[in-house]
């Protein structure tokens, strides 16, 4: 009984501790802003009330749609991609070496700059060239989960599948596919944070919209203010497709 | 079907090896040739073809001024890797001495540092130290920090409580048992992290080069593409896929197995 008492007193201890970070760093940043210039560093209030105005206009919420859809599309496509590429390779064991020492390691060392690069030498600004950018970059790590999956599906447990079934697309379906579920998910999540905090890059060169483009703008334009409320708005966002979307299916399909 | 399947099996793994090595060169060969016969079709400053390209990757390797780019991007890269690590591992180990920080840092700074974008950190370093090689450091660190405190903390977390128990035996002195027992057990994830980091690193370097630096590839790549020199770039692109490609999977890799097999034995 005591030991728990101290426990949940630890517990509340913690919290408040954490909690009291947060105002520290907040005080800190205020205290820090007073005595610089407002294109150096805008103080909290400043750039929470943008943050604020920002999720209520249209512009942004455009610019938002815009980045959060291109970021969708493009992790679909990775996963069908990099998906299709690891099935490639399990399926025709002479095309491992393939895509286990030709595709894979060019396509994960390829620097993510390179493609933007390219991308706006190829094709004009605008949502094709973004997504082509984000879908090569998220690839390499669709890849590499969904290959790791099929290399540890239970070889017996294909065997008996086969032993109650001779339709290829039956055993894909309800023993092979649900088998990758757990990892399919964690490609998806490593491609969604890789997406948003790396692949916008795509965005500051050759898009006419987006909150890469925005950021850019706004640099450009020396103000902070907007500049620093939208890195948070993408923390925001970030974090809330996080948490109401990847934790809850993860918890669904929770390795058994 | 199956029966034939499982007739063939054998046969075609005896000459399996030959096969898949002769499926990858032809596959490269193929891809060469696409791209030679695309950039016979496209202007040279969309895609140039293999030729020019392997002709000014020839030319980056004996230039004393591109080299000095690449060592310029590799010392970015080193002491941003060597900063980051220092930090994070130093926010991973407080939650292990001091418990009651435990959320302030694993549920307050290290999600916040996570969910940070990487290009937020560039312009912001951009806006408050302008265009120089610190700035470039400071972007790639700030990007690195939580991929060294997750794991970091995945490794303190991973530390057998009874090898503590029996040191704590051994000595009280709460510096010995560290650099004798804690740091020796973290050796195989302290080798992960700085792969890991040497993998992103890469990723983040150039975009900081391209916008905040007056120095390395990225910036190297930036004064090609204002020049529409695409050889370059193309070249750039390639010595760099070279470059991590090979440090991963002759040295770090290596690296981390001979050091994996030795500690946790």
């Amino acid at each position: 009984m005591p030991a728990e008492a101290t426990s949940t007193r630890g517990a509340i201890a913690e919290r408040l501790i954490g909690e009291g970070v947060v105002v520290l760093a907040l005080v800190a940043w205020w205290l820090a802003a007073r005595g610089l210039p407002e294109f150096i560093l805008p103080g909290p209030v400043a750039v929470g009330r943008r943050l604020v105005e920002l999720f209520v206009t249209p512009e942004f919420l455009f610019h938002m749609a815009a980045s959060a859809w291109r970021v969708l599309v493009a992790i679909a496509a990775a996963m069908l991609i990099g998906g299709g590429l690891a099935f490639l390779a399990w399926g025709q064991p002479w095309l491992e070496t393939v895509v286990e020492d030709r595709i894979k390691p060019v396509l994960n060392s390829f620097p993510s700059i390179g493609w933007a690069i390219l991308a706006a030498i190829w094709f004009d600004p605008g949502d094709f060239g973004v997504i082509f950018v984000e879908v090569a970059i998220l690839i390499p790590f669709c890849l590499i989960n969904i290959a790791e999956g099929l290399r540890n599906i239970d070889r017996e447990l294909m065997e008996m599948g086969r032993s109650f079934t001779r339709h290829r697309a039956r055993i894909l379906f309800r023993l092979t596919l649900p088998l990758l579920v757990p990892y399919g998910l964690s490609a998806t999540r490593i491609a969604y944070g890789i997406a948003w905090k790396i692949a916008l890059v795509a965005e500051l060169l050759g898009a006419p919209s987006g909150l890469g483009y925005l950021m850019l703008r706004a640099q450009t334009a020396a103000d902070s203010t907007t500049f620093l409320a939208t890195c948070f708005a993408i923390v925001l966002i970030f974090v809330a497709g996080e948490r109401l979307v990847i934790v809850p299916l993860e918890r669904r399909f929770a390795r058994r | 079907m199956v029966e034939t399947g499982i007739a063939l099996a054998p046969p075609a793994r005896s000459r399996g090896f030959n096969a898949r090595a002769w499926a990858a060169h032809l596959f490269t060969f193929a891809f060469l040739a696409v791209w030679e016969l695309a950039s016979l079709v496209a202007p040279s400053y969309l895609l140039p073809g293999p030729v020019p390209v392997a002709q000014r990757l020839w030319v980056f390797v004996t230039s004393a001024r591109d080299l000095g780019h690449l060592g310029a991007s590799l010392f970015h890269v080193g002491i941003a890797i060597a900063i980051s690590f220092m930090i994070g591992s130093l926010l991973a180990l407080i939650p292990y001495y001091v418990p009651v920080l435990r959320f302030a840092i694993e549920r307050r700074i290290g999600p916040f540092l996570n969910a940070f974008s990487a290009i937020g950190w560039t312009l912001l370093s951009i806006m408050w130290f302008g265009v120089t090689p610190f700035t470039v450091v400071f972007a790639i660190s700030a990007v690195l920090v939580p991929f060294a405190l997750v794991n970091m903390t995945a490794g303190l977390n991973n530390i057998d409580a009874e090898t503590i128990e029996m040191a704590g035996s051994f000595t009280r002195r709460r510096w010995r048992m560290f650099a004798l027992v804690i740091v020796p057990s973290l050796y195989p994830f302290i080798f992960a992290t700085l792969r890991i980091m040497f993998g992103v690193a890469w990723k983040v370097t150039l975009t900081a080069e391209l916008f905040g630096g007056n120095s390395g590839l990225g910036y190297m790549i930036n004064l090609a593409r204002q020049e529409f020199d695409t050889a370059t770039i193309f070249a750039a692109i390639i010595l760099i896929i070279a470059f991590v490609h090979g440090m991963d999977r002759y040295v770090l890799g290596p690296l981390q197995q001979s050091v994996s097999r030795h500690y946790a034995g």
